[in-house]
C-alpha cells in the first residue's frame, strides 16, 4: 500500500447562486500521508470545508479528482460514495451534528446500522467507544442534556464506530471553551497515535502546530502545501 | 438501532402533527370499514329476507321496472295494484298457489309501519304462521289486527289492546310468533277490510305464488301472463335486482369514503414533505455518516407506510364500532325499513379487515413516495453546513 492515502488534483468547486457564480476552491492539488496528522488552516469562507467535503466524498467537484487509495472517486455512484463513508470515512463536524432526538449510544449506533453492523455488536461497540472518550456516565443521555464538548466527544465515537481509517474533523474544537477544547484535542491526538489517518481544519495555531502537515488555503487556492514544514 | 426503531423514534416527535395525520388516515379508514360492513350486513340482511318470502314468484302490475319491483321487499306503496279479479284468475292455474295481499302504511307514535291485507287463512298456511298469544282471525272480514312479535315488543302491545289505524280503532287479535322476516314488523288484517279502510276497491298490490315443480319455473310464467294482465318476477330476479341497487347505493357511499381516504392521503403527503423540510439537516447528517440515497428513502417511506399501518387499525376498530352502533338507526331510514324486523347483523368479516388493512397501508406508501424520493436526493452538504 502506497504511503498516500488521499490525493487531490487541481480541485475546482464553484457553487451557483442564482446569477452568481462562487469559486470555493480554485484548483488544489495535495496529497496526504497515511496515518499523519495533517492540519488545513485558513480564513473563514476561504474553501476549508468544501475541501474537507469533497476529500470525504460527501460531494463532487466541479473540475479535478480526488483519489483515495489511489482510486478516483469522482466516477463512483452515490451510493457506493455513501458506503465509502461509512467503512472508510468518519466526519466531525464544527455543529457537533448529532441526531438530537436519539441518545449518545444511539447516534453511535446509527452509524454502525449503515455498515450493516449487526444489533448486538453495534451495542459492545457503541458502548466502548463511549466510555473510551470518557462518557460511559452519558449513554443514554439526550445531546440537548450533553456540554459542547460531550457531545462532540459523542460525534468523534460516531465518526470512529466503523472504524474508519481517515477521520476529517472540520473545525471540531470551534465551538468549545478551551477546557473542553483540550479535552476533545487529547483525544484526537490518542487516535493519531493509534494509527487514524487525521485531517483537522482548525483555526486555533497550537493545534496546527502539532500536525506534521499544515495547508493553507487563501480564496480557494493553497499558500502553504504543506510541505515546507 | 435499525431502521424501523429509527422510524419509531422519528415519527412521534411532533406529538401534534403526529396526531392529526394520524386522525386523517382513521377517519377515512373508519368511514370506509363503516360503510364497507353497512352494506355488507345490507346484503346478508336482504338475502336472507329474500328467503324468507316464502314464495317463487311475485305477480307485480304490468310494466314495473327493477326499482318498482324491489318494493315488494321493502313495502314501499306505489300508486298501480292488480284488480282481485285477476288474483283469483291466478288462483285458478294449476300446480300453484297464489296469495294476493295489499301492503299500505299507518304509523304508531310516528313510526311508520306497514299494514297488510290478506286472505287469513290462505296466508296462514302460505307463510306457516304460528300464533304466540291470543287468536288468529275467525273469519275473513272480521274488524281485527294481528301483529307480528317484533311490533308488539316495541310498542309493548298485547293481546285486545286496541290501534287506531286511519280513524279506526281495531283490538289487536293476537301476535304472531318471530320469523325472523319483516313480518314480524307488520300488522294485519283481512283483505277486504283493508281494501275498505284504505278505498282501493278490489285492488291487491301483489300476488305471492308458490309452485309445486320449481323446475316448470317459466312455464307458469307464461301460464299466468296468459291468464292476467300481469308481470311476473321469479324470487331470483328480484333478490338480483334489491342487490344491485343496493351494490349501487354502497357504491356511492364507498366512493364518498374513498374521497376521505384521499384527502387522508394528501395530508399524510403535507406531513412528509414538512417533515423532510424540517430535518433535512438530519438527512444530511444521515447521509454524511454512510446512509445510501435507497436508506433515506426507506426510512421515509417507511414513516409514511407506518401512518397507514396505525391509522388503519384504529380506523378499522372505530368503523367496526361505529357500524355496530349505527346499524340498528341506518335501519329506521325508509329505504332499509323492511330490515328492522330483525337485527341486522354486521358483518365482521375477516377479508373486510385485513383488505382495510392493506389498503390503509398502500395508500399511505403511495402517499410516501414523492416526499421519501425528495429526502433521498437531498444534498448533505447545504443541510450540514451552518447552524
Ligand atoms: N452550498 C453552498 N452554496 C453556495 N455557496 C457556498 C456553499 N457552500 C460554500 N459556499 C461558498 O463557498 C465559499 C467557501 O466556503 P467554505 O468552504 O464553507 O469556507 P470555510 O469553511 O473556509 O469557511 C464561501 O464563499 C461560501 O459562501
Ligand atoms: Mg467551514
Amino acid at each position: 500500500m502506497s504511503d498516500i492515502i488521499i490525493k487531490t488534483e487541481n480541485l475546482v468547486k464553484t457553487y451557483n447562486t442564482g446569477k452568481v457564480r462562487t469559486y470555493a476552491l480554485r484548483g488544489i492539488s495535495l496529497e496526504i500521508a497515511r496515518n499523519s496528522f495533517s492540519c488545513i488552516i485558513g480564513p473563514s469562507g476561504h474553501g476549508k470545508s468544501t475541501l474537507m467535503h469533497l476529500m470525504g466524498g460527501l460531494d463532487g467537484p466541479t473540475e479535478g479528482s480526488v483519489f483515495i487509495d489511489g482510486a478516483d472517486i469522482s466516477g463512483l455512484s452515490n451510493s457506493e460514495l455513501a458506503g465509502l463513508r461509512a467503512k472508510k470515512i468518519g466526519f466531525v463536524f464544527q455543529f457537533f451534528n448529532l441526531l438530537q432526538n436519539l441518545t449518545a449510544k444511539e447516534n453511535v449506533e446509527t452509524a454502525m446500522m449503515f455498515s450493516g453492523v449487526n444489533e448486538k455488536t453495534q451495542k459492545e461497540k457503541a458502548k466502548g467507544l463511549l466510555s473510551l472518550l470518557g462518557l460511559s456516565e452519558k449513554l443514554n443521555a439526550k445531546p440537548s442534556e450533553l456540554s459542547g464538548g460531550q457531545q462532540q466527544r459523542v460525534a468523534i465515537a460516531r465518526a470512529l464506530a466503523n472504524d474508519p481509517e481517515i477521520l476529517l474533523m472540520d473545525e471540531p474544537t470551534g465551538n468549545l471553551d478551551s477546557e473542553s477544547e483540550a479535552e476533545v484535542l487529547d483525544n484526537i491526538l490518542k487516535l493519531n497515535k493509534d494509527g487514524k489517518t487525521i485531517i483537522i481544519v482548525t483555526h486555533n495555531r497550537d493545534i496546527a502546530k502539532m500536525a506534521a502537515m499544515v495547508f493553507e488555503i487563501r480564496d480557494g487556492r493553497l499558500v502553504d502545501d504543506g510541505k515546507t514544514k | 438501532m435499525n431502521i424501523p426503531k429509527l422510524v419509531l423514534k422519528n415519527i412521534t416527535r411532533r406529538k401534534a402533527r403526529f396526531f392529526f395525520t394520524l386522525l386523517g388516515i382513521t377517519v377515512g379508514i373508519a368511514s370506509f370499514v363503516t360503510l364497507l360492513s353497512l352494506g355488507g350486513g345490507l346484503k346478508n340482511e336482504i338475502k336472507k329476507q329474500a328467503s324468507e318470502l316464502g314464495a317463487n314468484l311475485i305477480v307485480t302490475p304490468k310494466g314495473w321496472c327493477a326499482y318498482e319491483q324491489v318494493s315488494v321487499l321493502t313495502g314501499e306503496q306505489l300508486p298501480e295494484a292488480i284488480p282481485f279479479d285477476d288474483a283469483r284468475k291466478i288462483s285458478a292455474i294449476k300446480g300453484l298457489t297464489a296469495v294476493p295481499y295489499l301492503t299500505e302504511r299507518t304509523a304508531i307514535k310516528n313510526s311508520p309501519l306497514p299494514v297488510i291485507g290478506i286472505l287469513p287463512e290462505e296466508m296462514k298456511i302460505f307463510k306457516r304462521w304460528e300464533i304466540e298469544k291470543g287468536d288468529y282471525f275467525s273469519s275473513q272480514d272480521e274488524n281485527a289486527i294481528v301483529i307480528g312479535s317484533g311490533i308488539a315488543q316495541q310498542f309493548k302491545l298485547n293481546v285486545l289492546d286496541k290501534l287506531t289505524i286511519k280513524g279506526r280503532q281495531f283490538p289487536v287479535r293476537g301476535i304472531l310468533k318471530g320469523t325472523g322476516s319483516k313480518d314480524d314488523i307488520a300488522m294485519f288484517m283481512s283483505l277486504s277490510v283493508a281494501q275498505k279502510l284504505y278505498g282501493v276497491g278490489d285492488k291487491v298490490s301483489f300476488v305471492a305464488v308458490k309452485v309445486d315443480d320449481i323446475s316448470k319455473m317459466d312455464e307458469y310464467i307464461l301460464k299466468i301472463q296468459e291468464a292476467a294482465n300481469v308481470a311476473v318476477v321469479s324470487d331470483k330476479q328480484l333478490l338480483r335486482s334489491v342487490l344491485s341497487i343496493v351494490g349501487t347505493v354502497s357504491l356511492t357511499l364507498q366512493l364518498i369514503a374513498a374521497v376521505a381516504i384521499l384527502a387522508a392521503a394528501f395530508g399524510i403527503i403535507n406531513t412528509m414533505m414538512t417533515a423532510i423540510y424540517e430535518r433535512r439537516r438530519e438527512i444530511g447528517i444521515l447521509q454524511a455518516i454512510g446512509a445510501r440515497e435507497i436508506t433515506i428513502f426507506k426510512i421515509f417511506l417507511l414513516e409514511s407506510g407506518f401512518y397507514g399501518l396505525l391509522g388503519g387499525v384504529i380506523g378499522i376498530v372505530a368503523g367496526l364500532i361505529f357500524s355496530s352502533i349505527a346499524s340498528p338507526y341506518i335501519s329506521q331510514n325508509e329505504f332499509t325499513a323492511f330490515m328492522k324486523g330483525s337485527e341486522m347483523a354486521v358483518t365482521f368479516d375477516s377479508k373486510l379487515i385485513i383488505g382495510s388493512l392493506l389498503f390503509s397501508v398502500f395508500v399511505s406508501l403511495i402517499s410516501g413516495l414523492y416526499p421519501a424520493w425528495k429526502a433521498s436526493r437531498l444534498s448533505p452538504v447545504e443541510a450540514i453546513s451552518y447552524e
